[in-house]
């Protein structure tokens, strides 16, 4: 792929992509049948087989950018509209806990806080067997991102605890319960579907700030940040009480993400059981 | 006379766990903290340990090495004893 994009040019190299997109679609059934299960319910009606292509190809799009930007394309993130917090906390020198979603150009946030802003971070990751993309971004960032790898270190728990206690942001994926010590159920695109719920609790052990954020296309080399207001742990509060507030402020979140599926449904990347 | 440090540990656990229906002397001092009676899960022990390292002024660095602390409050009064300054511990 990345040989590809290297020695082709782009005339020639879409064409190809859209192609082993389709070849993708049909040799893929666990991957096609997932796509299925949500465009059936993010669409609305019966999805067709070129709604899973366009879905399959987002997928494959998403990845071509993160390639790209490993080999030094230029790419900006902006903040959109509603997602102030997110500028004032990157202003500050305040570590935080970042949340986000495989939903659009997300995964690039991460890196795009290391290379535009600067700031040192812990990216919680599922270690999957093409982790390139991953390995050469980490690589282009050097010493301003270090992985903490759920599904491979046994050391999982001391990782989390040296980033937290070390004045550096942690950014967790939030949609995918699996690695997760703590879950809840919330509602989301029309039924109640279990969340990670554990960065609220690492953010009250470490006291800092919850924010949530998704990074979506905005162009050739730009893709806009939607984030949520900063969830503040406040000294001396109730436990029950700030969680309670945790899970308001995540679902919150989690209807502007589900009113940006209404609208562009093929940008949920996450191809796993809703 | 109940030793003073397994004491504090019991009251610590209660207070930084919010263990609201236990009381710190019914915790048995060699149960295992995790997964145990007190059914403390991974973000239970990872609270539990950076308040221990605030307290005591430790350092537990490795999931082994908090595995064998968090055996039993016994063998986490153990492991604070060898660690921590002495003018930490509770006389």
């Amino acid at each position: 792929m990345r040989l590809c994009d290297r020695v082709l040019p782009e005339v020639l190299y879409l064409p190809l992509r859209k192609a082993g997109t389709w070849g993708a679609v049909l040799l893929m059934p666990v991957q096609r049948r997932h796509s299925l299960d949500y465009l059936r319910i993010a669409l609305r009606r019966e999805p067709k087989l070129v709604d899973v292509y366009r879905h399959f190809l987002a997928v494959c799009e998403a990845l071509v950018l993160r390639l790209r930007v490993a080999d030094g394309l230029y790419h900006r993130c902006e903040l959109g509209e509603g997602s102030e917090a997110f500028g004032a906390w990157l202003a500050s020198s305040r570590p935080a806990m970042l949340g986000t979603f495989h939903i659009g150009n997300s995964d690039l946030t991460g890196f795009m806080l290391a290379g535009q802003a600067r700031r040192r971070v812990h990216l919680v990751r599922l270690r999957v067997g093409n982790s390139d993309d991953t390995d050469s971004l980490a690589a282009r960032f050097g010493d301003l991102l270090h992985f903490v790898w759920v599904n491979e270190s046994s050391e999982l728990l001391f990782a989390l605890k040296e980033a937290g206690l070390s004045g550096d942001t942690v950014a967790l994926q939030c949609d995918r319960p699996d690695y997760s010590s703590r879950s809840e159920t919330f509602e989301f695109l029309g039924s109640p579907r279990r969340f990670p719920f554990t960065i609220y609790h690492l953010a009250l052990i470490f006291e800092r700030p919850v924010i949530l954020s998704i990074g979506i296309p905005a162009g050739r080399a730009v893709s806009t940040v939607i984030a949520s207001p900063a969830f503040e742990p406040l000294a001396g509060e109730d436990r029950r009480e700030a969680l309670a507030r945790g899970r308001a402020h995540f679902k919150a979140f989690l209807c502007r993400v589900e009113d940006y599926l209404r609208r562009e449904p093929y940008q949920w990347l996450n191809f796993q059981p809703l | 006379m109940p030793d003073p440090l397994i004491s504090k540990l019991k009251q610590l656990i209660v207070e930084t766990l919010r263990l609201e229906d236990i009381v710190p002397e019914e915790i048995p001092d060699n149960e295992p903290l995790v997964g145990g009676g007190l059914s403390l899960d991974s973000i239970d022990a990872l609270e539990l340990v950076v308040r221990l390292e605030k307290e005591f002024g430790i350092k537990i660095a490795t999931s082994e090495e908090a595995k064998s602390a968090l055996a039993s409050v016994a063998a986490l009064g153990s492991y604070i004893r060898a660690r921590a300054d002495p003018s930490r511990l509770p006389s």
